[in-house]
């Protein structure tokens, strides 16, 4: 399983999304996200979003492998 | 060289901070620190002035400023440490630099609050002031910190802004050091 984590923003509209989830890629969280939560869907599409897997910033077809930690991190606002 | 990073709930002694990278060693000869704080409004809904009939583009946003509540810090436990020893590292590399602490608080803050602490020590002041400047610039837009503002029994989510990211940017362009 691949645990899920949302950040910021994120984490409000994803209250109901499940903590983890059985994936390949990002790309294919993202997709299972967006066909049962289209309002976070929509926001995961957003380009500002990027995604982090074990806590580095990667692409969305980064392979995952089983117990990865994966975040949505929208744009930062620290400082 | 003494790189300190913290990221904690309570606030920070800004005497004690400097102190520390004061007494680095006897060839520190510049000290640069910079601290931000919790400002007691943020821009709310911005409400757009129409400009001239000729050119609309001329209005101008005027910003409603309300007093918060207070803000509230989020950040990614490990990741940020470890983005903010990157942001770090990339200053070393580019600056002669004798020291640098990073402290950024978490949690709820109220006005006024200390929020953010950067300081650097060089031999020369150049140095000193590029260098915070760099790692303040790359800490807004890189480091996972999110700020929720409270306000009149709400709350939103603080959007990031374009000239920071402009702000960081630059030094990607520039050739200096």
């Amino acid at each position: 399983m691949i645990k899920l984590l949302f950040f910021g923003r994120l984490g409000d509209i994803a209250k109901n999304a499940p903590a983890s989830v059985d994936a390949a890629t990002p790309a294919e969280i993202r997709d299972l996200l967006a066909a049962e939560f289209p309002a976070l869907g929509r926001e995961l599409h957003e380009p500002q979003v990027l995604v982090s897997v074990n806590q580095m910033i990667v692409s969305w077809n980064h392979p995952l492998a089983d117990g990865s930690e994966v975040a949505f991190l929208p744009p930062v606002t620290g400082g | 060289m003494t790189i300190r990073i913290r990221i904690q709930q309570q606030d920070f002694d800004l005497a004690d901070e400097y102190r520390v990278l004061r007494e680095i060693d006897s060839t520190v000869g510049a000290v640069v620190t910079f601290s931000g704080l919790v400002r007691d409004f943020e821009a709310g809904a911005q409400e757009q002035i129409e400009g001239p009939a000729k050119d609309p583009a001329k209005g101008q946003a005027k910003q409603q400023k309300q007093s918060i509540d207070s803000l509230s810090l989020q950040h990614y436990p490990g990741m940020t440490e470890s983005l903010l020893k990157d942001i770090v590292e990339a200053a070393l590399n580019r600056w002669a630099l004798l020291g640098v602490t990073v402290i950024h608080r978490v949690g709820k803050l109220l006005p006024t609050e200390q929020i953010v602490f950067v300081g650097v020590a060089s031999q020369h002041r150049a140095e000193a002031f590029e260098a915070a400047q760099f790692v303040m610039d790359y800490l807004k837009t890189k480091a996972t910190f999110w700020k929720q503002v409270s306000q009149d029994g709400e709350s939103f989510w603080v959007e990031s802004k374009q000239t920071d990211q402009q702000a960081a940017e630059r030094w990607d362009n520039s050739d200096a050091c």
